[in-house]
């Protein structure tokens, strides 16, 4: 029988950490007391609850070790691209090439809540004129300012077009402040015409065939440059075998989900779940490491539902997320409020369908890069959604705003009278910002109020 | 009812006016607070008075809006949940390197025309096309005659005229401000129908806008037509002259914006410029320090938020310093 598993204090990891090297724990080279990373400026850690499982103490060393796994990449000969925006389809035609690394640079974005604004990014970046009326991603400005967290990338390959107003403000700054980037266009998908020629995207989105002809035509461009860059080429087979290593990880991660979301007691806490699914984006710096944290998560969710034991009890309420959140503990709140998340919509659903193997492999990219949620209509990602709470029985809604985001001001609106006519289930809009301190208290009562509405309604 | 209402420069009112429906360019109004999902935060004052006024307007056979900010998306998506008149959203790209994105613009009329077809109009004849766009670009080079000889308020006002139905060239107007007055540029987004207040605030306050850069202003018209290309292949010509050519915030690389600026800022000798920027407009408001940097001019920062009319005191003051500060520094 496997021990009800825990979330610990940072505090409480610290003797689990010594019970489990004391029990013979092997670990990878990037492993080691979640303390340290602590010390290395990571503060946020201390006021967040982890999963008490070694799978979740990988989980969680792999990802803060990211920065120093790309320094160690870029010393042994390896060029690196900084991936923007399309949140997981670059990154694939990149490790299609042994010699080049993906990361998205707009993952600093959680460095001013990791950090507890230790970083000072927020401030580099007002000095640069991007003040918090834009969304938390301006860190990314800071952080290429001061070179002190993630290498500076010596390609920056950005989507612009359907995507929004924030980062292609800031990533323009960006490029005006001597980072040149390469860009590509992501068009606005649009329903097809009747009798149009059109093709089913992955997530079920229907696209104009000449669409994703344009979208391949802009990914030529973009493998190309990684040519240039890489200094050899990347035939179609190359791209069909890293779409084959993507699509193992996007599988992997569907296993993890439909444990996770169905199983009657959640068998992995929210927080682990968001740092796993953002695995999809780019493997976070690398793609066969990726393999066996997610390997390690799906063995203990599958013990703990076999076993039928959790980190919630059978009432939590089972909530479906849209849009991920500036910070963490948000997650650790809502467990807190009596509820547990049973299906996401983080902006990357896109980097967790599989991508198509029936068609040439640089058109499955630009399949999977028009089923962006994002660059549709809102009211086409409010019918993904549905389906997506159909499917996992989610039985109410939190539409969580990013603050500054320019889409968020009308999409929860949108998103909400969809729900709520096809589902008829509360919804709850709610704005998190960098840090939560001192809107824990709000927060709480809101999530606890919406975990309350639910249960009244199971009565 | 055959009125096609637009706001983007990026919407050619030749092309509407072609298939036999009337091109209305929306001046919008403080006075449309945004209602339902335009009143939340973050929502520009434009999306918002545009949802507002589109949603009751009960005089439109549909509206023309274009991908150029999210906003605007947004927005296409909340008013086609609604049951006022059929939107059409205009995919008009960022990038502007590869010839793809040209040809996707082209496409996208063809698009429009279908659409307009289905709100009333008709497919024209080359011939009709040809001498519509013909029309239109004879008008605009009367006014590009005209531009430096009269108020930035009168020219803006006549630009609005061009961009609706039967253009004609405009009538001789009065002459503009005082020689003397210190020249200004505006720049950045589009100007509100209350917010022509400011231009009359800066002739009174013994200034000169003889660069109207804003949404809607001399930034944005469209090239001339080249005539043989006008015969032989309208839609491009179209493309070419909008697509390829307007300078905009929101292109990517935006390399267009600073040279254009820098060309027309020389051309005129502003010495100061007014920004025009509304809260939570992130493509103009992400540019100030460049604009800065690029101009090495003076900057007057102007954010405006709804019912935030521009004959307020607080902005009127502003400009005032403004100017004070451009006449002191010139002084020797």
């Amino acid at each position: 029988m496997t021990q009800p598993p825990r979330c610990l204090s940072l505090d409480q990891w610290d003797r689990r950490y010594a019970e489990l090297c004391a029990a013979g724990m092997r670990e990878p080279s990037y492993g080691g007391c979640l303390r340290r990373h602590v010390e290395d400026g990571d503060d946020r850690l201390l006021h967040l609850k982890m999963d008490d499982s070694p799978a979740a103490l990988r989980l969680w060393n792999f990802l803060l070790s990211e920065e120093d796994r790309l320094r160690e990449a870029q010393a042994s000969g390896k060029r690196l691209v900084g991936a923007m925006k399309d949140l997981g389809t670059v990154p694939v035609m990149v490790y299609a090439l042994d010699n080049l690394i993906a990361f998205y640079p707009d993952g600093a974005w959680w460095l001013p809540c990791i950090m507890e604004h230790g970083d000072g990014l927020l401030r580099i970046a007002d000095s640069l004129g991007v003040d918090d009326s834009f969304c938390p991603v301006r860190a990314m400005l800071g952080a290429f300012e001061n070179e002190a967290h993630f290498p500076i990338p010596e390609l920056l390959v950005s989507s612009v077009g359907a995507t929004c107003d924030d980062f292609s403000a800031i990533a323009q700054r960006l490029e005006a402040m001597g980072h040149p980037i390469f860009w590509w266009e992501i068009p606005h998908r649009r329903p097809p015409e009747p009798d149009e020629p059109s093709v089913l995207l992955p997530g079920m989105f229907r696209a104009a065939q000449s669409q994703v002809a344009f979208v391949q035509s802009e990914l030529e461009r973009v493998r190309r440059r990684l040519e240039e860059y890489a200094g050899k080429s990347l035939s179609d087979d190359d791209l069909s075998a890293g779409i084959h290593r993507a699509n193992l990880v996007r599988r992997k991660l569907a296993t993890l989900r439909e444990i996770v979301f169905k199983a009657a007691r959640a068998p992995l806490p929210s927080l682990e779940m968001l740092v796993a699914e953002m695995l999809a984006i780019h493997f976070c710096s690398d793609q066969y490491e990726c393999l066996v944290v997610l390997d390690e998560l799906i063995a203990e969710a599958g013990r703990r539902a076999v076993d039928d034991v959790g980190v919630t009890d059978e009432e939590a309420v089972r909530v479906f997320w849209v849009n991920p959140v500036a910070d963490l503990r948000v997650m650790n709140l809502l467990e807190d409020a009596g509820g547990r998340i049973c299906g996401t919509e983080y902006l990357f659903s896109h980097a967790l369908d599989l991508l198509p193997q029936h068609v040439p492999p640089m058109e499955a990219l630009a399949r999977a890069a028009l089923a962006d949620p994002m660059v549709g209509s809102a009211r086409d990602r409010a019918a993904r959604v549905c389906r997506d709470m159909r499917a996992f029985g989610a039985e109410a809604l939190v539409v969580s705003r990013i603050p500054g985001a320019s889409h968020c001001a009308m999409e929860g609106p949108l998103i909400r009278d969809v729900v709520r006519r096809e589902l008829g289930v509360p919804v709850l809009e709610i704005e998190v910002p960098t840090l939560i301190d001192t809107m824990t208290p709000t927060l709480q009562t809101r999530l606890e109020a919406l975990v309350e509405t639910v249960k009244r309604g199971r009565v | 009812m055959n009125d096609v209402a637009y706001l983007s420069p990026f919407v050619p009112p030749e092309w509407i006016a072609a298939h036999g429906l009337r091109p209305r360019w929306l001046r919008l109004s403080r006075a449309e607070q945004a209602t339902d999902a335009g009143a939340h935060r973050g929502v520009c004052p434009c999306a918002g008075a545009l949802m507002e006024r589109v949603h009751r307007a009960g005089d439109l056979a549909g509206v023309v809006l274009t991908t150029v900010c999210d906003q605007m998306r947004y927005a296409a998506a909340w008013l086609d949940a609604q049951s006022g008149p059929p939107v059409f959203l205009l995919n008009v790209p960022s990038t502007w390197e590869s010839p793809e994105t040209a040809r996707l613009y082209a496409d996208e009329l063809r698009r429009l025309g279908r659409f307009l077809v289905k709100l009333g109009g008709h497919a024209p004849t080359e011939k009709e096309v040809v001498a519509t766009l013909r029309r239109y670009d004879q008008a605009r080079a009367a006014l590009r005659a005209e531009c430096l000889s009269v108020s930035a308020r009168d020219y803006a006002l006549v630009l609005d005229r061009l961009a609706g139905h039967a253009p004609s060239p405009p009538a001789p107007l009065p002459k503009g401000e005082g020689r003397n007055a210190i020249p200004l540029a505006l720049l950045g987004g589009p100007l509100l129908e209350e917010d022509f207040e400011l231009l009359d605030m800066v002739v009174e306050a013994g200034g000169r806008i003889v660069l109207d850069a804003s949404q809607g202003g001399e930034r944005t018209l469209p090239a001339v037509f080249d005539e043989m290309r006008v015969s032989s292949d309208p839609v491009g010509e179209l493309t070419r002259a909008y697509f390829g050519t307007i300078p905009d915030v929101f292109r990517r690389p935006n390399t267009g914006l600073y040279d254009w600026l820098g060309r027309r800022l020389r051309a005129t000798g502003v010495r100061g410029i007014l920004f025009w920027r509304h809260v939570f407009c992130d493509l103009w408001h992400a540019e100030l320090p460049r604009i800065r940097e690029a101009t090495g001019l003076p900057v007057l920062d102007l954010d405006t938020t709804e019912g935030d009319a521009g004959s307020t005191p607080r902005m009127f003051s502003r400009v005032e310093s403004f100017l004070e500060m451009l006449r002191e520094s010139a002084i020797p």
